[in-house]
């Protein structure tokens, strides 16, 4: 029930993110500071996720050498080929190998 | 109201190709949804709620996580804020479209869908509601299926293969692929650093903190250039 409500709230904030230039103010252009400030919002944000999702019950972040080396392999992969599904493949394979060694 | 049929195949064959990278999201967060324990219905109603990857399988992860209702929430919010740029930049196309357009057309505003629509801003009106349209519903029938295949293969596949893992490898994808100049790259370190040193913050906070500090690190090294 409440991955429900907070799926649909998120799902509304996100229509109203992508509406609010069509609907609302579409004579309107967005201040150049929060245009500047909204490009950062992605990178930061997806790498704040990186880490949290490895934060342990204890308040400890599990980073290792497995999870270290896959994320820079992943890196990597995705900085040549800009395919995700080569990042994947190349970083669970790191993952499962070093995790396999250690 | 009669569809260029044209328009319409020109769409589809452009959504096609650009659909594919989605798919190991489709699938990861299908699986998320297996490892959160949440309802299985409840887990694929977020694409269509939601209808935006990063941003369900941040809430549908931490969820599972253990995180706190309002972070997971906030979480969310901010990681589709960038919507508001799309939103931005495709307004003027949709004045001249009916009412009805300007409140369907927000909902299917991917970045794929975007990315499209963008090069088409100065199509006539209905070609290019022709177009959007038809490129929309092609990714959202595609997200919707694909979702639902994540779910019958999450169940399938062994907890030793740690596939929870995949979400942040394919964040880390995200980054490095959106990360083209230096502020950003500052943004993206600075977001992870201090995540890392609130790490102790009860319900996984220190992500908001890390993701302001990030935001904010980034517009600093935006001025200094």
């Amino acid at each position: 029930m409440t991955a429900l409500v907070a799926i649909a709230v998120v799902g509304l904030g996100t229509y109203m993110s992508r509406a609010v230039f069509i609907l609302a103010l579409a004579n309107r252009r967005i201040p150049d500071p929060i245009l500047v400030a909204l490009q950062f919002v992605a990178p930061a944000v997806l790498s704040a996720l990186v880490v949290a999702l490895l934060i342990n019950e204890d308040g400890s972040v599990g980073i290792g050498l497995p999870e270290l080396s896959a994320f820079a392999v992943g890196a990597l992969v995705a900085y040549r080929t800009r395919n995700h599904i080569y990042t994947l493949a190349a970083g669970m394979g790191v993952f499962w190998v070093f995790r396999a060694l250690i | 109201m009669s569809w260029d049929r044209a328009v319409v195949k020109q769409a589809i064959a452009d959504a096609l190709p650009l659909y594919v990278p989605a798919i190991p999201f489709a699938l990861i967060i299908g699986l998320a949804v297996v490892d959160s324990g949440m309802n299985h219905f409840v887990g694929w109603s977020s694409a269509w709620l939601i209808f935006g990857g990063a941003a369900q399988l941040t809430v549908i992860s931490l969820l599972g996580a253990g995180t706190a209702l309002i972070a997971a929430i906030t979480a969310g919010l901010v990681v589709n804020a960038r919507h508001v740029m799309y939103s931005a930049a495709v307004a003027p196309a949709f004045q001249g479209q009916p009412r009805w357009m300007q409140w369907i057309g927000p909902y299917v505003l991917i970045d794929q869908l975007f990315a499209l629509s963008s090069l088409r801003l100065d199509n006539d009106p209905k070609t290019f509601r022709t177009y959007y349209l038809a490129a929309g519903a092609t990714f959202w029938t595609l997200w919707q299926t694909s979702v639902a295949a994540g779910l019958f293969i999450g169940p399938v596949i062994p907890d030793s293969w740690s596939l929870e893992f995949a979400v942040p490898i394919l964040f880390i994808g995200l980054i490095v692929i959106g990360v083209d100049r230096f502020p950003k790259l500052v943004a993206a370190l600075a977001g992870a650093g201090v995540t890392y040193l609130f790490a102790g913050l009860p319900n996984r906070a220190g992500l908001l903190v890390g993701a302001a500090v990030g935001v904010l690190a980034g517009t600093i090294a935006e001025r200094l250039r």
